[in-house]
């Protein structure tokens, strides 16, 4: 059972990692000293470049992975792979923090739809009458009757992305992480799965997203950790300071200079779509 | 498209597999008469009409059966062409050439001629035993392509439980099943991308060598593949043992045709 396990462990927190260190074999180090603490119903969103430590940051708030030194906690007690062996806090864990990959055809392993959004809940022991309805009201939410019957291999990266968010969502998590959710996505599905992880928080849902696509990442979140090329949180902050702060995003890969033509005018100016040049765009 | 360069073949030979699959598929997916009945009770009555072909010795019974599976195909809007290109390919000419002796064996002579001095007779016996030994394979094979064209490959896995066969077996044929279609699409782009770098003029050991580095970037790839496929599974709560969705349902039709099975089979 997940409940507090300490004293002094305040309530609303419900992931504090303390000097986190990770590093894949023992020798190619990808968490460097990591502290951070997420709130329940919290929208954070973690930014790097390529290398810098948010898959494997989020792999480890999933207990998939676990720390080689530093304490990671989930609601006061701590995760580790002997606390796994437990299987009624594994299932609960796993009933309270969903996890959608980077790669959806790694999500998504069954022969159908259908049978992969019902995985999670089928394995957790929901009842299949409550695994139904469940079903019937996503499928009703995102239009995706018609994709349940079908392979995987047969769905467009969108679709591909959009199902792996419903065999998530159908366990109904506490919290969604979610590994790059929207790259390569063209704009009208990118927008539907922002619309999504709003709607989701609203409801009370922690949303933990990382991405380098920063055209959401104000919309996904209320604070933002840039995650840096030594593998550790270099700041942390609200969306909009952090979006701001043109040096911190340049040192971090995360921006870049380029220059184009609106009209008959041409603009050098840092790659960010958010907000920038409003005045010149219109 | 034929051609002596082994991109080509490659890339020929991988779209036809793909297109294979999505023809059984569209096939499965159409509204006829073997599409509508249940899978469970489909495999049991398609495994009585095979047992029935076995068994028989009479000619008359094999045509009537081999007749009744080219019916079923039409009912089941399968194309006769699709259906008999199939189904005689391959299998039934192979056994074609197995059965060839046979007709040569002891018996009243029908024909009989010389070649080179060496007397050659067909027998009334020796040709029954041939016709009987392709009707057998024929009739077989249509019973079996039409399960298989009118069934979604899913469902034939999920079948398997009937037969008690473990879940953990049925899921990672599952899984063989649907990650056997991105490694083509990721063979597929790789030869595309040696084509467009180096064109056709690929020599014999320049293109050994390729294939071999292939082989060993796939293995790579499967063996992350898993790890990460483990992950997901772990993530969304497996224990070790998979849990299955089975929404089958039996219904009057199901018992309808089993029943007709049984009439036809015992009538024979």
């Amino acid at each position: 059972m997940v409940t507090s396990g300490s004293d002094n462990y305040m309530d609303n927190i419900i992931f504090e990692l303390d000097k986190v260190y990770f590093s894949y074999l023992g020798k190619f180090p990808a968490l460097c000293g990591v502290n951070i603490k997420i709130n329940q119903g919290q929208k954070i969103s973690i930014i790097g470049a390529n290398g810098s430590g948010k898959s494997t940051f989020l792999q480890m708030l999933d207990g998939l992975i676990f720390a080689d030194q530093g304490r990671v906690s989930f609601c006061g007690q701590q995760l580790n792979e002997k606390k796994f062996d437990d299987l009624k806090f594994s299932q609960e864990f796993r009933r309270k923090v969903g996890f959608i990959f980077q790669n959806s055809d790694v999500q998504l392993f069954c022969p159908t739809v259908k049978d992969d959004i019902v995985f999670g809940p089928l394995q957790l022991g929901v009842a299949k009458g409550q695994i139904q309805k469940r079903l019937e009201k996503l499928c009703a939410a995102l239009k995706i009757e018609e994709l349940l019957d079908r392979p995987a291999h047969q769905l467009s990266i969108g679709e591909k992305r959009k199902i792996a968010i419903v065999s998530t969502l159908i366990i109904d998590p506490q919290v969604l992480i979610l590994d790059e959710p929207t790259a390569g996505l063209d704009p009208l599905t990118t927008r539907s799965i922002v619309d999504l992880l709003i709607e989701e928080n609203n409801s009370g849902k922690t949303i933990i997203t990382a991405t380098h696509d920063l055209h959401i990442v104000e919309e996904v979140s209320d604070i933002v950790y840039v995650f840096g090329q030594h593998k550790s949180i270099v700041k942390s902050g609200l969306a909009v300071d952090i979006l701001n702060d043109l040096v911190l995003l340049e040192e971090n890969n995360l921006v870049h200079i380029h220059s184009h033509r609106h009209k008959d005018k041409v603009h050098i100016h840092p790659h960010l779509h958010s907000e920038h040049h409003a005045d010149e765009h219109s | 498209m034929k051609s002596d360069n082994f991109i080509e073949r490659s890339i020929v030979g991988m779209l036809t597999f793909l297109k294979d699959g999505i023809i059984s598929e569209e096939c499965a997916l159409r509204k006829g008469f073997l599409q509508s009945l249940d899978p469970r009770v489909k495999i049991i009555s398609f495994l009585l009409f095979i047992l029935q072909v076995l068994m028989t010795g009479n000619i008359q019974s094999l045509a009537v059966l081999y007749a009744f599976s080219l019916f079923l195909a039409v009912v089941s809007r399968i194309k006769l062409g699709l259906f008999l290109r199939r189904t005689w390919i391959f299998i039934p000419l192979f056994s074609l050439f197995i059965a060839l002796p046979a007709i040569f064996g002891p018996g009243e002579a029908l024909l009989a001629w010389n070649i080179f001095g060496i007397k050659l007779v067909i027998t009334r016996q020796g040709l029954d035993t041939a016709v009987i030994f392709i009707m057998r394979v024929i009739t077989c094979v249509s019973f079996v392509v039409l399960l298989n064209l009118t069934t979604k490959h899913f469902e034939l896995l999920k079948v398997l439980r009937i037969f008690r066969i473990p879940q953990i077996f049925i899921t990672i044929l599952g899984m063989c099943y649907r990650y056997i279609y991105l490694f083509i699409g990721i063979i597929q782009n790789k030869y595309l991308a040696i084509k467009s770098r180096i064109g056709s003029g690929v020599k014999y050991q320049q293109g050994q060598e390729m294939v071999a580095w292939n082989i060993v970037s796939l293995w790579e790839r499967s063996t992350n593949l898993t790890e990460e496929v483990y992950k997901a599974m772990l993530s969304r709560g497996y224990q070790g043992e998979s849990v299955a969705w089975n929404d089958f349902k039996i219904r009057i039709r199901d018992y309808l045709w089993l029943l007709a099975v049984v009439i036809i089979i015992w009538t024979i």
